[in-house]
């Protein structure tokens, strides 16, 4: 009896000595954690202090800063003008053709270009052979195209004129897809093709373009892909 | 020299400023412009600003060279880049389009006015190429941008528009008729290089027609597109 009454005193010691202990270990870290906190703060406010603090002045600075307004700088990257050049419509014959283009330069290396053309058609061999059949009306034979085509400047340089003068000039490569309306019909048209362009001005460009225009046709019976070769010289005014 | 300049004035920081004869990097450099010397920016073309020397030398300058040039002030110089930060928020786009409009060939372009960098007005002008019939459409719209700030990133879409129909006929000539449209769609962008991105789009247009019921027609269109 004794003996068990003994133990569970002992107990009882040991496990209070524990609490202590336990107790003890919580409250120390409660004081680290303030300790950190308040010598984090007192780094906060040195640096604070070090921020606010004036260096010595020898003399007080009496200079106004200059204000500038910065004009708007001109962009100049729209391309506008008129060309005119020989059309060969396949199976149709070679005709002149007008167009319009617009491009826009949107790095040194590419451009965005749309083209507007119209022409008008031949006869073909057979209608010419065969006398007096048409195959199309007047009015058919009007060709009119329009395109949007990726252009790519390559091989930039200077073309020389005489021994004072010196234009830049650039190669360039056409890629694009479009429409073109000919034979009473409109069909999708992908064109490709490359040309030469030389500024004798920073505003003014005159160009030189081949390009191949080409689209299905069914229009002399089998349905085919038909190459619509075109060459045109142009001037192009900068915006 | 007049003390009212028409042109801005900056000065040279860098050891020298290389002026080239044409805009771009392929044109050879004819001149330079020494340290604290300044040039007034004529205009821009592309990336590329042609400038006038104190002595009056006029040449091109690249951007990259012109980031280390400085106001009369101190200050520097900025202007708007065609990179990443542009692609996340700029005025205006525009682009061409491939694709398919009902079943016919589509070829469309448009151009977009941004609010700021999520919120847009958008128009695109249209042609389609069909069996049956060929047409016009034109649509005007809002289009939200999700996450401008991803490289790869979805929008929505919202507006109205027209479309012209010309039917192809041999027997009867049927009339040729335009109504009035509204869309709705989505698509993504990928922001490629410089100034550029692919743009992939689907709208679902309902067709109003004068007839007892309306006409659904379906847009796929996959093309590139440039901002400015």
């Amino acid at each position: 009896m004794e003996t068990g009454f003994r133990l569970l005193l002992l107990t009882v010691a040991f496990l209070s000595l524990q609490g202590c202990v336990v107790r003890n270990w919580i409250h120390h870290r409660a004081e680290v954690r303030a300790e950190r906190q308040a010598a984090k703060e007192d780094a906060a406010r040195a640096e604070q202090d070090d921020t606010d603090a004036a260096p010595p002045r020898v003399v007080d600075p009496d200079v106004e800063r200059r204000k500038i307004n910065v004009p708007k700088i001109k962009s100049s990257n729209v391309e506008i003008g008129l060309d005119y050049g020989a059309l060969s419509v396949e199976d149709f014959g070679t005709n002149q053709v007008y167009g319009i283009t617009a491009a826009y330069h949107i790095t040194e290396d590419f451009f965005f270009q749309g083209e507007y053309g119209r022409s008008k058609a031949g006869r073909t061999s057979f209608e010419t052979l065969a006398g007096n059949i048409q195959l199309l009306t007047p009015d058919e034979r009007h060709f009119t195209y329009y395109n949007l085509s990726l252009g790519y400047n390559f091989l930039p340089g200077e073309a020389f004129l005489g021994r004072g003068i010196a234009m830049p000039s650039a190669f360039y490569w056409l890629g694009g897809i479009g429409s073109t309306k000919f034979a009473g019909d409109e069909r999708f048209t992908v064109n490709f093709g490359a040309g030469y362009r030389v500024l004798p001005s920073d505003w003014i460009a005159v160009h030189i373009t081949v390009q191949d225009r080409v689209f299905k046709s069914d229009l002399l019976g089998v349905s085919k892909l038909t190459n619509n070769i075109e060459a045109r010289i142009g001037t192009t005014i900068y915006f | 020299m007049s003390s009212a300049r028409e042109y801005l004035q900056v000065f040279v920081t860098a050891p020298y400023l290389e002026l080239h004869t044409g805009p771009g990097r392929g044109y050879p450099v004819f001149s330079v412009v020494p340290r604290d010397e300044s040039v007034d920016v004529l205009f821009r073309r592309t990336d590329w600003f042609k400038v006038r020397t104190e002595r009056g030398v006029e040449g091109w300058a690249s951007q990259q060279d012109m980031q280390r040039v400085v106001l009369a002030n101190g200050a520097p110089f900025t202007f708007p880049l065609g990179d990443r930060a542009g692609y996340t928020s700029h005025r205006w786009e525009m682009g061409m389009f491939a694709g398919d409009y009902g079943g016919a060939t589509l070829v469309s372009g448009y151009s977009a006015f941004y609010f700021n960098s999520q919120l847009a007005a958008e128009l695109s002008l249209g042609e389609f190429l069909g069996k049956f019939s060929n047409g016009t459409v034109g649509d005007l719209g809002l289009t939200h941008i999700i996450a401008p700030e991803w490289r790869l990133t979805p929008f929505l879409m919202i507006g109205t528009g027209f479309v012209h129909l010309t039917p192809k006929a041999t027997l009867v000539q049927p009339a040729q008729r335009t109504e009035q449209t509204a869309y709705v769609g989505g698509g993504v962008r990928y922001y490629l290089t410089r100034r550029f991105f692919i743009r992939a789009e689907y709208k679902a247009h309902e067709v109003f027609t004068k007839r007892n019921a309306n006409e659904q027609v379906d847009e796929w269109k996959l093309g590139f597109a440039f901002f400015f």
